[in-house]
């Protein structure tokens, strides 16, 4: 496995839909998204909190309101258990003053699924 | 034997500006006045710690204020009519903290304040330098851009979820989780439309740039700032703290932007040789 893949994609996936927080903190929390760790990028579906599926196959079917893209090594230093300064969440590396990950799309999805979104984020570092 | 805190609270009607101001403040110890300023859309509750520790309050008549539409302040009774939504202004809020203070009676206090509070000291060192005794501008610099954002204030955005995990990543991962999520919780009980009418004045109504080197520097400043900080990056509260006369910058590893709920025993260690100093000079 290596950060980001399909198998890393996979654990993170686990991680999310066992953990038991997320059942009520993403209760209502459904929504599509690219991610973008480098040149790796995946469509995420997310439903009722969980990660329904995932897929790094894009066609023109593939659909996503927010893509959240940043180089592999923001999310790198993101992932760490204690990640340094600037890269510990995700509005940290999106702020406008630092711009580590960019934010391109439906922007108001992240402001009204933020608490449920940076739950699945931090997941990551169980990876 | 029951565990109580030596912390009092009490409301007093400030006035200031043609209004008055029912103002709630919590207070613990004796000595060197020190009022202590919460940062955006919250409470004095930040303070706690501070207010209990036995060797800042042995010395310091330790003072934390909500101000007017934070906490137990209640907000101008014509709110819900007023013409446009809340902007707080440095105008507005270095007046009711000056206000605050002279109808307590306070002698040059020692003004403490964090994010927004650390901005304001900017302010009161401009215009109030002969009333205030010393400042600790915690997380503080001349210009704090990106925080006025329209979905904080959003009738389809949980205005308090969403101003509490907007700013949870300004916390260090090394703080204890007991107390940045006792600092989540504080965020999520903001006003309506509180946090970010809070944020126009620190990104928008205080902009310092061309004016800090032009502080006369009679009062001393101290800047504290959290490395972990994103709002106010540590490079940016140097570059502040180097066009100041007469301050003092220190930079805190381990710890983010509310050092005082976020890591209580840490930034304490930090803070009581900048409280030794301001009693040597007293």
């Amino acid at each position: 496995m290596s950060m980001f893949d399909n198998a890393w994609m996979n654990k993170w996936q686990k991680a999310v839909n066992g953990n038991d927080p997320m059942s009520w903190i993403g209760k209502h929390f459904s929504a599509e998204f690219l991610f973008g760790f480098g040149e790796s990028e995946y469509q995420v579906s997310f439903l009722k909190g969980k990660i329904d599926s995932f897929t790094d196959e894009m066609t023109p079917e593939t659909c996503y309101s927010l893509a959240i893209r940043g180089p592999a090594e923001s999310w790198e230093k993101f992932c760490q258990e204690v990640p340094p300064p600037m890269y510990n969440d995700l509005w940290a590396m999106a702020h406008p003053l630092h711009g580590r990950v960019t934010l391109e799309g439906d922007q108001m999805l992240l402001w009204q699924n933020m608490r449920a979104l940076m739950w699945a984020l931090d997941r990551m570092r169980e990876i | 034997m029951a565990k109580i805190e030596p912390i009092t609270g009490k409301y007093i009607w400030v006035p200031f500006d043609g209004e008055e101001y029912r103002i709630f403040f919590e207070e613990a110890g004796e000595g060197i006045p020190m009022v202590c300023l919460h940062t955006a859309g919250t409470d004095s509750r930040e303070w706690r710690h501070q207010l209990c520790d036995p060797a800042i309050n042995k010395n310091f008549r330790v003072i934390a204020i909500d101000i007017p539409r934070h906490g137990k302040s209640i907000p101008p009774y014509d709110y819900y009519k007023e013409k446009e939504e809340y902007k707080l202004t440095a105008k507005f809020y270095s007046g009711i903290v000056m206000a605050f203070c002279k109808e307590l009676g306070l002698e040059k206090p020692v003004i403490m304040g964090s994010s927004m509070g650390g901005n304001i000291c900017l302010h009161l060192a401009e215009n109030y330098s002969n009333q205030v005794g010393s400042l600790i501008a915690i997380e503080a610099c001349e210009y704090s851009p990106g925080w006025h954002i329209d979905y904080l204030r959003h009738s389809h955005i949980h205005g308090g979820e969403t101003a509490a995990t907007s700013v949870f990543g300004l916390m260090a991962p090394q703080s204890p989780d007991k107390y940045r999520w006792e600092t989540w919780w504080y965020y999520a009980q903001g006003g309506p439309g509180i946090f970010k009418g809070d944020l126009y004045f620190y990104s928008k109504d205080h902009d310092f740039r061309g004016k800090t080197e032009k502080l006369s520097g009679d009062v001393p400043i101290y800047y504290m700032t959290g490395v972990y900080d994103f709002a106010c990056t540590p490079e940016m509260t140097e570059d502040t703290a180097t066009k100041t006369k007469n301050s003092e910058c220190i930079i805190m590893e381990e710890i983010g932007h509310f050092p005082m709920s976020e890591n209580p025993e840490l930034f304490n260690s930090y803070l009581y040789p900048v409280l030794d100093k301001i009693m040597a000079n007293r």
